[in-house]
């Protein structure tokens, strides 16, 4: 393999400190309370306060039913993460295979209609779709939670760059060999695109994960709270009158980031094998 | 689009409309793929549930907020009444909403070239190393994770006007740091953590287009080109091409559209004379001040802009992005 | 005891819905501890009787509580109780149909509603022109004068009652070493309760409380454009800090014991005690001694919880029985020791004042007796649409003011202009 120049390195420590130091900063400022914070900004050594906060946030049952735990918050988040990711990959791989393995009519026309729904974004169209929702009565159910956000195209947008790029003599092979439209589907494009469908997993799931606008609309049951609605209550109080609760919006959000890294860190293996997985 | 230029067509030009019906009769001129499965039902069936998703969620509710976007309404239903293009035309005729249109050009152009390049670089360096790789690919991905009410707070107290790191450090420099008083200044702090919130995206997605590349041409170019920037230039980036395309038309959209969540904390929530880009004005009007068919008719406007760019990248660039 | 109180009234509810009580929702835009109280006063309403079940829901800010229910509304899927905040209060007040007057509700109910119990600064912020209660006053604040107390001492100064007597004081406590005053939010502090604190007209057609069609903006007269004009004056000479439009930028310098003054909410004391490493206390947001019949009582900030129409008249009876146990001087008392707004009635704040509250915490106090000032013609408060956008363009003015672009005359001028049409755009949405 090439050479390993330190250099390297240094560009990867200068890159991961920017990008993380402001999370490890969250990560010790959860453990001062909410007035130091408040008074001196983010802190980079650890404080006292940490076991009361992580304790106070774990175990508090907040919400009008008091039913509104870290657990039901959790599950919320992760049904609308796996949810999300999982039906985007399915859609848009669909689609983008139509798009880019068949010859037929609007080809071009559908890819533009369904590249359009990253250009309006959902706060300018709440309204009617809210009322799209109302009408479909899905109100109130994480069906109308996770569907309607699979209206976007990045995933299929990201699929049909992939298609493009993999080679003809694939699909001619596979044609000498007599598979149809479902078996070259199924047998060679879906295993030839683990490491992007772990990478668009890994980006799906966060965003299913950090979903805020559209839960809080949709939805008039705290059974359907979200860690993300968690965060934003703590941190939305009336400014000036009180300090917010800085330490355990910080402490939530450490927590908020297990399940998502802990993705991550399971794809991660996807990677190195779509690393051999394309090299036959 | 992918159809080949103009010229390559033959030596006189098509009319427009011979044009238009190639574009609407999709690619079977300039096929995408040399080889195609044939017509039938097959690709509808692939493509349906994706296309009702984006019918029922997406086109049904735009269509009411573009039907929106004539009228000025009262948003409670009561009342409306039918103004044609005055609600375009009241938007484009103030001197704020052009400069805010620049600005958001010049906020675009600065977030893109940095959070791709960034990403890029990281991505490049962190396929190349062995030690340590996986912990640098988890670190700079997993930041991705950060609650984003969080990450924006994280980001107003680093550039806080009477305690920020940044404003000591800046002070250090002996320039006072004013985010939310000074337009530049605030202008930093929301290049700052725009860039920072975007990096790791794409960098997932170059370290996934590097990965697939496949080892036998990595050691084809390593015998091929010795310097390492020849080898990046005329090897790995070509093979990133497509993925690079992707980010790049992903990337504007980001900045255009998903970036109002941040300035909207570092302006608490009072934009006064800040920076703000064209998406955060709609926010504001429609969203916070209930005018639905003024914010209607500027997120039409943006809309039209952007599709058009977009439309004419697909035409000049993709061009050169040479897939498979 | 909290849990204890939640288990009895977790047995309370499923006690009553055995009586198939009606049920009522409640949307609101508060999180954080505000957020709790709330919870709380509802559980403690449906603990007090067992018709009715109140059930809160938290619909993220103020803004995204008024899109919520305004895209309900027109689903059909409103909910009982609305709450709007002051600047979204003329839209949801123009659109006729949309809501049920408070007082008709609660007339209608057989309940007893009296204008008079009402504190006076409260009582028109949210009524129509002939006084009658569109939105029932919830959380309610006034903009006060904080002091450093320290600073005054060692300046050897007494707190200015009028900006004459700021001018005369300001240069004694910057030669003590600090930054005379700063203010959060000079749309509410500087022009809204400039415009109240000296009796001055706001807008046309009675400040656009008479009718949408034709209500202008009055700003750029003569004493709008003095007190910008002076707060340039100060700035430019050290008496008055300007740090841009955010709360906690122009807070801090208080907060750090840097700022002699500060000019606030009435309920800012809560955290100003956990912040603050000094003692303070508080005076009447200053007025003009040059105005005449300057001096009178303030508007208030805040929200108002307004009564959605289009539902069953059980349920609306639930909405009323729900605002007559909101004013009552306990439930009034609760909410204000433990939130920091005021009390809206006259019984509660008599009630928190033979309790020792004020004793206790005299601070809290400043708020409620400013709003019992005496008013004017021009102190009911103010009527007009989007006027979150009118609140914008004069912030950005502002900004331009105070970094030397523009000369205060122009900034008015402008803020004027662009209100107007703003104004011009609504009075069309009423078809």
């Amino acid at each position: 393999m090439q050479k390993i120049k330190p250099f390297d390195h240094l560009i990867l420590i200068l890159g991961t400190l920017f990008l993380c130091v402001p999370v490890l900063m969250a990560l010790m400022s959860s453990t001062h309370t909410a007035v130091d914070i408040h008074s001196n900004g983010l802190f980079i050594t650890p404080g006292s306060n940490g076991y009361a906060t992580y304790e106070k946030v774990l175990t508090h049952r907040g919400g009008f039913t008091g039913d509104v735990t870290g657990l039901l918050m959790l599950k919320n988040s992760l049904i609308m993460g796996f949810g999300f990711a999982i039906g985007k990959i399915v859609l848009s791989m669909m689609a983008a295979y139509a798009l880019v393995y068949f010859r037929f009519r609007f080809a071009t026309v559908l890819f533009w209609m369904i590249f359009a729904t990253l250009l309006l974004p959902l706060e300018v169209r709440i309204m009617p779709s809210y009322q799209v929702m109302s009408q479909l009565h899905l109100l109130n159910s994480y069906t109308g939670l996770i569907v309607p956000l699979l209206a976007s195209a990045t995933g299929t947008f990201f699929f049909r760059q992939f298609f493009k790029s993999v080679p003809d003599e694939l699909l001619e092979a596979a044609r000498i060999d007599g598979a149809g439209p479902w078996k070259f589907f199924i047998d060679v494009l879906v295993p030839l695109s683990k490491t992007m469908m772990a990478a668009i997993f890994i980006i799906m799931f966060i965003y299913g994960w950090n979903q805020y606008l559209w839960p809080l609309l949709m939805t008039t049951d705290e059974s359907f709270y979200t860690l993300m609605r968690g965060i934003k209550s703590i941190l939305q109080v009336w400014v000036g009158s009180q300090i917010p609760d800085y330490n355990e919006a910080f402490a939530l959000a450490v927590l908020a980031m297990v399940p998502p890294v802990a993705v991550v860190v399971i794809f991660q293996r996807m990677f190195i094998k779509g690393l051999t997985e394309s090299d036959k | 689009m992918t159809d080949t230029p103009l010229s390559a067509q033959g030596p006189t030009a098509p009319s427009f409309l011979h044009r238009l019906r190639d574009w609407w009769s999709g690619e079977t001129a300039n096929p995408v793929k040399r080889v195609q499965f044939g017509h039938g039902l097959t690709p509808w069936l692939f493509v349906l549930p994706q296309l009702a998703v984006v019918v029922i969620f997406f086109y049904w509710p735009s269509a009411q907020a573009v039907t929106s976007s004539f009228y000025i309404e009262d948003p409670f239903g009561f009342g409306s009444t039918f103004v044609g293009m005055e609600n375009y035309a009241d938007a484009l005729g103030s001197k704020e909403y052009l400069s805010t249109a620049w600005f958001t050009a010049f906020f675009c152009v600065v977030v893109t070239a940095l959070a791709l390049g960034i990403g890029l670089l990281l991505a490049v360096k962190a396929d190349k190393v062995i030690r340590g790789a996986e912990s640098y690919k988890t670190l700079l991905i997993s930041v991705y994770a950060i609650a984003p009410p969080v990450a924006g707070l994280i980001g107003m107290m680093f550039f806080d006007m009477h305690m920020g790191p940044f404003t000591r450090l800046f002070a250090f420099f002996g320039h006072e740091l004013r985010v939310g008083v000074d337009y530049w200044d605030t202008t930093i702090a929301l290049i700052t953590i725009s860039v920072w919130k975007q990096i790791p995206y794409n960098f997932i997605f170059f370290l996934s287009g590097l990965q697939s590349v496949p080892v036998s041409v990595r050691e084809a170019a390593l015998i091929d080109a010795r310097s390492g920037w020849r080898r990046f230039k005329d090897v790995t980036l070509p093979l990133l091409a497509p993925t690079a395309f992707f980010l790049l038309i992903i990337n504007i959209t980001y900045t255009m559209f998903d970036t109002f969540p941040i300035i909207d904390v570092i302006v608490k929530d009072k934009p006064a004379n800040n920076p703000m880009t064209l998406v955060y004005k709609v926010y504001l009007d429609g969203f916070k001040g209930n005018d639905i068919g003024g914010s209607s008719a500027q997120s039409v406007i943006l809309m039209v802009v952007v599709a058009a760019l977009t439309v004419l990248q697909f035409r000049f660039l993709e061009r050169r992005v040479h897939y498979g | 005891m909290f849990k204890t109180a939640t288990a009895a009234i977790a047995l309370a509810l499923t006690a009553s819905t055995a009586f198939a009580a009606t049920d009522i929702t409640w949307w609101h835009g508060m999180g954080g501890r505000n957020g709790e109280v709330i919870n709380e006063i509802s559980q403690k309403f449906n603990a007090s009787q067992d018709q009715c079940k109140l059930t809160p829901i938290s619909k993220g800010t103020y803004e995204e509580a008024l899109s919520s229910g305004i895209a309900a509304f027109r689903s059909g899927e409103q909910p009982n109780i609305l709450q709007v905040f002051d600047a979204g209060a003329a839209t949801i007040i123009a659109a006729k149909g949309a809501t049920i007057p408070a007082e008709d509700l609660i007339k209608g109910a057989g309940e007893k509603f009296n204008r008079e119990d009402f504190i006076a600064g409260v009582r028109n912020f949210y009524a129509d022109s002939d006084g009658k209660f569109i939105g029932m006053p919830f959380n309610s604040s006034a903009p006060i004068m904080y002091l450093n107390t320290e600073a005054f001492e060692k300046a050897g100064v007494e707190p200015p009652k009028t900006w004459e007597d700021f001018e005369k004081i300001a240069p004694k406590l910057k030669e003590a070493g600090y930054l005379p005053m700063t203010a959060s939010q000079l749309t509410w502090m500087m022009v809204e309760n400039f415009k109240s604190r000296n009796n001055q007209q706001f807008a046309t057609n009675n400040n656009g409380y008479d009718g949408i069609k034709g209500t202008e903006l009055v700003a750029n007269d003569a004493n709008q454009v003095m007190m910008f004009e002076k707060l340039k004056e100060w700035a430019d000479q050290g008496l008055y800090g300007f740090y841009g439009a955010g709360w906690a930028d122009n807070l801090k310098p208080f907060e750090e014991g840097k700022a002699a003054m500060w000019i606030g909410s009435s309920g800012s004391f809560g955290g100003l005690q956990k912040s603050a490493k000094f003692p303070f206390g508080a005076v009447f947001m200053p007025y003009w001694g040059s105005i005449e019949g300057a001096g009178t009582q303030s508007f208030i900030g805040g929200a108002a919880l307004f009564a959605m129409a289009g539902k069953p008249k059980a349920e609306n009876d639930c909405t009323a029985k729900f605002f007559t146990f909101l004013t009552a001087p306990e439930t009034q008392v609760y909410w204000h020791e433990n939130t920091g707004y005021v009390p809206v009635t006259e019984a509660a704040y008599e009630l928190a004042k033979s309790q020792g509250y004020y004793d206790e915490k005299p601070v809290a106090e400043v708020g409620i007796q400013q709003l019992m000032l005496p008013g004017g013609e021009w102190t009911k408060g103010y009527r007009m649409g989007f006027y979150p956008q009118i609140r914008s363009v004069m912030e950005r003015e502002f900004n331009r003011i105070f970094s030397g672009e523009v000369s205060v005359k122009d900034a008015f001028d402008t803020i004027e202009s662009e209100g107007n049409a703003l104004l011009a755009r609504f009075a069309k949405t009423a078809g």
